[in-house]
């Protein structure tokens, strides 16, 4: 067989269950503290002497941050090559542990469920718990997200 | 023992309290930069390809709807209170597109109000985030917590 390129995913490449690793990220301080400088300007996520004197004790990234990378792998492990049609939203985001500079977090995905749309035939809906843990296996972060996706063309509803 | 004094405590977010926290106006060009570093979908960084899209048009990361809310919501009340930062947000819905050269409007409504349970010192705040495009409609609603410091008995 030819080495084929890999294949865009639609609704039905979602299996309820299925735990993908979607990769990792080292959070560099001089990034944390850019990012927060434009989104996020508390003194404990831009300063890091201020930082040693608040309730986290040094320097940590903005929750916000860790989403958004966490999005940025999605985007290239999976949503990049899929027939994504966005997101309505997210549940239940818990920022449940500190990160601080050079922690190395590892992303990784769960599908939850899988339900064709009620409205738009051609649409899936799949909901997908997304979770952060850093380098001793801790849990920094976690969300349950939904994501619409095109169903494959030409398959039976 | 001294600690720096802040315009706001835990106090001072009563129940039913709404601030509009600012405006803010998404430029293609910081859409498209947003998106190029944390959420390169096609319709994010691409206009020509948005146009063939789902959505017909360029639109914004709902993620960095949420950061110009965070960024817009330290300007206007965290960073001159005693926050300890947020456990976490219920819900956050990103119910309408934002495309380039839409003017946002955000705020932010007191939901809750109660005493930490296992830390006298501290409260928590549910707060409702939300953001509304110039045709009144809404564009953004997050539901979440933030940990604050009460007043000292002896400044209450």
């Amino acid at each position: 067989m030819n080495a084929a390129p890999r294949s865009t995913l639609y609704w039905e490449d979602f299996t309820p269950g299925e735990v993908v690793e979607i990769g990792r990220h080292t959070f560099a301080e001089d990034e944390i503290i850019a990012f927060a400088r434009q989104f996020d300007p508390q003194p404990f996520h831009t300063d890091p002497e201020a930082a040693k004197q608040t309730f986290f004790g040094g320097l940590i990234a903005s929750g916000w941050h860790t989403c958004a990378i966490g999005m940025r792998l999605m985007v290239q492990q999976y949503i990049g090559r899929s027939a994504s049609a966005g997101s309505p939203g997210v549940d239940n985001i818990r920022w449940r542990a500190p990160v601080r500079p050079g922690d190395t977090i590892t992303y990784r995905r769960v599908t939850l469920e899988a339900r064709p749309s009620g409205s738009k035939p051609d649409l899936g809906l799949v909901r997908t718990r997304s979770e952060g843990l850093n380098q001793r296996g801790e849990i920094v972060m976690t969300m349950e997200g939904w994501g619409m996706f095109r169903r494959r063309p030409g398959d039976p509803r | 023992m001294s600690r720096p004094a802040f315009d706001f405590y835990w106090e001072d977010f009563p129940v039913g309290l709404v601030h509009e926290t600012g405006r803010h106006t998404f430029t293609e060009e910081e859409i498209v930069a947003f998106a190029r570093q944390y959420d390169r979908q096609r319709f994010h960084v691409n206009p020509a390809a948005a146009r063939e899209s789902i959505f017909g048009g360029l639109i914004a990361s709902g993620w960095h709807t949420c950061a110009i809310a965070m960024r817009l919501m330290c300007d206007a009340y965290l960073t001159r209170s005693a926050c300890l930062g947020s456990p976490g947000l219920d819900s956050l819905k990103w119910l309408k597109p934002v495309r380039p050269g839409e003017g946002i409007t955000f705020r932010a409504k007191v939901l809750v109000s109660r005493p930490s349970a296992s830390k006298p010192e501290l409260g928590l705040t549910k707060f409702l985030w939300d953001a509304v495009n110039a045709d009144g409609e809404t564009v953004l609603a997050m539901e979440g917590w933030q940990l604050f410091e009460r007043r000292r008995k002896e400044e209450r």
